[in-house]
């Protein structure tokens, strides 16, 4: 958890926010009533009073041994100007860990302290220049890895998120408040709200709950990646398909069936979203195998293709669909899947330029709720097929960025709606049931717990913990 | 030497349940009081109770409290306000006769074993250095006591307001007391200012009641006290609606420059709950027409209170008005309505024990702390006095936790968040509202009560029966089946009811909406239907659900609300605070962390902050117990 002693006016931070390692150039930030000051003491050319956004440039050296360490770039924001809301400099100083650790050490030599993971970010939290939303959204900015997962925390450190759950909060605070009034004014004579407003209100609001958390499984692909599971008997050509979707060989692929005996994992950013293929252990009949070992990498494909976003279902148009694909289709029984026909040059039916893939499905016979699934005839080797995939992959999870749309996409904000959801829905019941505005009132309270929680309004100090302990140092 | 152990100024409701209190646990306590005729005095409304209010005079009367009893002896109207509702914000409130009220106090004072009352003003504390020792009066003299509790009510340097007219004075004939706030002041104490408001009294015999609408009170007498017979004593009368009118309004809004409260003459906040008829229009413009109710002030007066219409305007102004109000044509105003301005002491000086910060052994409670009603200002009065009482006999504090009593978080309110308007109590104050409910008073404080001992034996005796009744009748409908036989099935088609799918313990059956305890009892079950008894416990049963996620949420909160803030906890040190935190949290120096959190403007953040701290200073005393050879002791605050 972050440092200890002294009152949070007082102390100044410092630390390396760039990488480790060596590059063009690295960043050190300083942030606390010191800053500045000390920055005069070390940095030719900056002056006493720097003015805010303002870059100067100068010689950095040790104010004891009046050694110079390194040209640099220092940035000024003034108090109540910055990302913690405290004086800050950016240093910005050659890309080498040997600057950087001495220019660190005679910071801290003139009474800086180093920063705690997370600490800048906590600051500014603890100077309410973010919410807790907010500050969730600088770690996923940080650690996003595809342009899609950018886009979304880059929205949700302006603020979407937390505008919309603010909004849902005042509305039910209105709701809250006019209930009570009903209670403590019932002998005023006064007609403070209908049952028929309040009932409106809230059902906005739960319109507005719902549509929140029908966005969390987008949001969390597009935060994420996409989890896409290749499943399918032995040698199908799982592992070669999933070398075509890469682009390069990750799997290895050989002749004989069962190569792959656990789970390969890589991923691969198509059109800004990340996806994250999965290889798995070739599926067969349960009476074919007693190999301990592959009826344990057996079982880890079904739980992976449970969990994944996406299954990709491979079988062999060579040999032709059967009871064992059958079986485990049923098994598995996936919502959202792509049949993938292998080895189209090989099959004498691919040849056939009347083939289609309906017909081939009703002579496959499938389940008939699964049989609306895109069914892609393709040849490993053939590197044409890639884009039709990737393509029909991102199709079937319609996981586009649209517009405005504000989405959800941690688990702990979609927790916590889901909440607020739920007891949302309760008070409108307690409405219709007229069980008394008291009832409705716990309802509506706890609801709006939900949604402060949410935003770190009302403290929990292990969500706060939990939040704070993923930064690291100098975020 | 001590010529008394406590001295308690002033004698409206809260300097009578302070008396009382210290009286009764033993102390040689003296009262002091302007007025000796004026002890109890309803000096606006002639009604003690209502939702809250009610609340608050049920737990007073648990605890051993005056003010239930006197109430009810001289009730002439009762009323279950709220009943549609549900239980949790249900009240009570009864209109008495003021007359017999002020002659009841009276007397219970006098009556009152090792109490002095004594009619004299007092203008000074004594103080040695930070310790109050006792009072000087007007006419010099010294008296000593271990412990001074203050209810001065309006009256430290009151200022009544009559149109543009202004006199010294803290009630309609009664002098203000000039000096006490003075000293305080000069003490270092922040003292401001409120103002309240009281209608016109109108002569009875002007009224043409005809043109009004006679509202009547239950039938059925549920006391407040535990001590009064389910039977009323006095006569029950009627109190009478009436609506003001457009010409009402119109006659108000031309002569607002004559109302000090619009003139900027007031400076004092008023009670945004009890708005005078000025602010009503004002505020409420798209309105024409507001309730009134005449309430009679006794049996034997002809005097008549009319409620909501609290005025400081000229006499002549309120006459024009009222006489546009249909029954009022042709009214007499035998006393005037009128603003008061008072001082108050910014209740965040105070500690949960209602002693202040600053001078020990001094106590204040009432209107003097910011509140408004005499039913805040009692249990304040009760309050001061047991602790003040504890404090010199060498006992524990006490204080009521705001999941324990509206008594509990009234006080917390007060001495954590202040006020700058005169604070009332709200059902919606008390986040724990399902669990205080009227019904369940006894059950909330029966231990609380039984340890401090001022109820008398007899009814401490018969609260534990009823506990007990309670208790029986709760197991008996958990153990108890009732089966879907044809003949059972039979009975319910009799009742109209709907009939059974599967046998159910009669708990179960009770929770359904269409069955009561007398339905039960009527189907052939022993019940005990005594409503002192069934009916908390139908409500127990009823709202189970309910009541068990607030005692869910409870549990939660108890982890803040346990935790005691050490008292040499230097907040400037402890890192992560902004200034205004560290500046409100080292005035207010909260008892627990569960306070810290309901001071506005300490964020969560603070609390963070604060956990860290008390983490570390935890760690940092176990490494110095662990360098002396000790054990670590497992980190309670992880938890």
């Amino acid at each position: 958890m972050i440092s200890l002693g002294g009152s949070r006016d007082s102390q100044t931070i410092c630390a390396v926010s760039t990488p480790p390692g060596y590059g063009g150039i690295s960043v050190i930030r300083l942030s606390g009533p010191l800053a500045a000051a000390t920055a005069h003491r070390c940095l030719h050319h900056f002056p006493i009073k720097p003015e805010s956004h303002r870059a100067y440039y100068g010689l950095f050296f040790d104010p004891t041994s009046g050694q110079e360490i390194d040209q640099v770039v220092a940035l000024y924001f003034a108090n109540g100007r910055s990302y913690t809301g405290e004086e800050t400099i950016e240093i910005s100083c050659h890309g080498s860990p040997i600057i950087c650790e001495r220019i660190l050490k005679t910071l801290i030599e003139q009474g800086l302290k180093p920063a705690q993971p997370g600490e800048f970010t906590y600051r500014a939290f603890m100077n309410n220049r973010l919410d807790l939303v907010q500050a969730e959204s600088v770690l996923s900015l940080i650690e996003s890895r595809s342009q899609k997962s950018a886009e979304i925390a880059l929205r949700q450190l302006e603020g979407d998120l937390s505008f919309e759950i603010n909004k849902l909060e005042s509305e039910m605070t209105w709701c809250l408040a006019h209930i009570e009034a009903g209670i403590d004014f019932a002998t005023e004579g006064l007609e403070i709200t209908t049952q028929n407003e309040l009932v409106m209100k809230l059902s906005e609001c739960l319109m507005a709950l719902n549509i929140l958390l029908s966005t969390y499984q987008k949001g969390k692909t597009l935060k994420d990646g996409l989890q896409v599971a290749l499943v399918g008997r032995p040698n199908v050509g799982k592992s070669s398909l999933l070398n075509l979707l890469l682009g390069y060989d990750r799997s290895i692929v050989t002749a004989q069936p069962g190569t792959t005996r656990d789970m390969v994992e890589a991923d691969v950013i198509f059109e800004g979203i990340r996806i994250v293929f999965q290889d798995t252990a070739g599926l067969r009949s349960t009476s074919e195998t007693e190999d301990p070992i592959e009826v344990m990498g057996m079982k880890k494909s079904e739980a992976a293709a449970k969990k994944a976003d996406l299954v990709l279902f491979c079988f062999d148009l060579a040999e032709g669909w059967n009871s064992t694909d059958e079986q485990w289709l049923k098994n598995l029984s996936p919502q959202n899947l792509i049949f993938l026909g292998n080895k189209s040059d090989q099959a004498e039916s691919a040849k056939n330029s009347s083939l289609d893939a309906e017909a081939v499905m009703k002579k496959l016979q499938i389940i008939p709720d699964i049989s609306k699934s895109p069914v892609l005839f393709v040849s490993a080797l053939d590197k044409n097929h890639r884009q039709v995939v990737m393509k029909s992959i991102k199709k079937a999870v319609s996981v586009d960025l649209q517009g405005e749309q504000i989405l959800l996409s941690h688990a702990r904000h979609f927790e916590n709606i889901l909440k607020a959801k739920t007891f949302t829905e309760q008070a409108i019941q307690a409405l219709y049931d007229n069980v008394g505005p008291e009832f409705v009132s716990i309802e509506l309270k706890e609801a709006l717990i939900s949604l402060q929680e949410t935003l770190g309004k009302r403290f929990d100090d292990q969500i706060m913990d939990r939040v704070f302990k993923e930064f690291c140092i100098g975020k | 030497m001590n010529q008394y152990d406590v001295i308690v100024v002033g004698a409206g409701h809260a300097g009578i349940e302070a008396c009382l209190a210290t009286s009764r646990l033993g102390l040689k306590t003296l009262i002091v009081t302007t007025n000796i005729d004026r002890i109890g005095y309803m000096s606006c409304n002639p009604s003690i109770g209502g939702l809250a209010k009610g609340h608050m005079v049920r737990e007073l009367d648990i605890l051993g409290g005056q003010m239930g009893f006197a109430a009810d002896k001289t009730c002439i109207q009762y009323k279950r306000l709220n009943s549609s509702k549900g239980p949790a914000v249900r009240g009570t409130r009864v209109q008495n006769d003021k007359h017999e009220y002020n002659k009841f106090m009276t007397q219970t004072l006098n009556n009152q074993q090792n109490l002095v009352v004594r009619q004299g003003e007092v203008k000074r504390l004594l103080l040695d250095q930070n310790i109050c020792v006792g009072v000087v009066l007007d006419d010099g003299s010294e008296i000593r006591s271990q412990a001074v509790v203050i209810t001065a009510g309006t009256f430290m340097n009151g200022v009544m307001h009559i149109g543009l007219q202004q006199s010294p004075g803290g009630r309609i004939g009664d002098k203000a007391s000039i000096g006490l706030s003075d000293q305080l002041r000069e003490f270092g104490f922040n003292v401001q200012r409120l103002k309240t408001g009281t209608p016109p009294r109108l002569l009875n015999s002007s009224i043409d009641w005809s043109k009004t609408t006679a509202q009547y009170g239950d039938p059925k007498f549920f006391p407040f006290s535990l001590r009064s017979s389910d039977q009323f004593e006095l006569k029950q009368v009627a109190c009478h609606l009436t609506r003001t009118t457009v010409e009402t309004h119109e006659i108000i809004r031309e002569n607002l420059n004559k109302s000090p409260l619009f003139c900027g003459i007031i400076e004092g906040v008023g009670p945004r709950y009890c708005p005078s008829i000025e602010d009503k229009i004002t505020r409420f413009s798209d309105r024409d027409s507001h309730q009134t109710f005449l309430e009679p002030e006794g049996l034997n007066t002809d005097l008549i209170y009319l409620q909501g219409i609290s005025t400081s305007l000229p006499e002549e102004v309120q006459y024009n008005f009222l006489r546009t109000i249909p029954g009022l044509e042709n009214v007499k105003i035998v006393r005037p309505g009128y603003a008061v301005e008072y001082d108050f002491i910014e209740p965040t000086q105070i500690l949960h024990t209602l002693q202040t910060r600053t001078i020990d052994r001094l106590f204040l409670a009432g209107q003097i702390n910011g509140t408004s009603g005499y039913e805040e200002a009692a249990v304040q009065g009760f309050i001061a006095g047991v602790n003040a009482a504890h404090m010199v006999l060498g006992r524990d504090e006490f204080i009521l936790n705001r999941d324990e009593a509206y008594l509990g978080v009234l006080i917390d309110d007060l001495v954590t968040k202040g006020t700058r308007e005169p604070y009332r109590m709200f059902t919606s104050r008390a986040e724990h509202r399902l669990v205080l409910r009227e019904d369940n008073t006894l059950d909330r404080l029966a231990a609380r009560s039984s340890k401090l001992g001022l109820l008398p034996a007899v009814d401490l005796a018969k609260l534990n029966l009823i506990s007990d009744q309670r208790r029986d009748l709760s197991s008996y409908l958990k153990l108890t089946k009732i089966f879907p036989t044809q003949e059972m099935q039979q009975k319910l088609r009799d009742r109209h009811l709907v009939v059974m799918t599967k046998s159910l313990t009669l708990e179960e059956f009770l929770r359904r909406t269409d069955v009561t305890p007398e339905i039960v009892a009527d189907l052939g079950f022993t019940m005990n239907l005594d409503p002192l008894v069934s009916e908390a416990v139908e409500i127990e049963v009823k709202y189970a659900g309910y009541v068990k996620r607030q005692l869910d949420l409870i549990q939660q909160s108890k982890k803040f609300e346990d935790l005691l803030l050490p008292e040499d906890l230097i907040y400037l040190s402890v890192r992560g605070l902004s200034n205004e935190e560290i500046d409100k949290l080292s005035k207010i120096r909260p008892r627990t962390l569960g306070q810290a959190q309901r001071i506005s403007g300490v964020n969560p953040s603070a609390i963070q902050a604060i956990m860290i701290h008390l983490k570390s200073r935890r760690s940092a005393k176990e490494n110095s117990f662990e360098s002396a050879g000790r054990n670590n002791s497992p980190d309670q605050l992880a938890n």
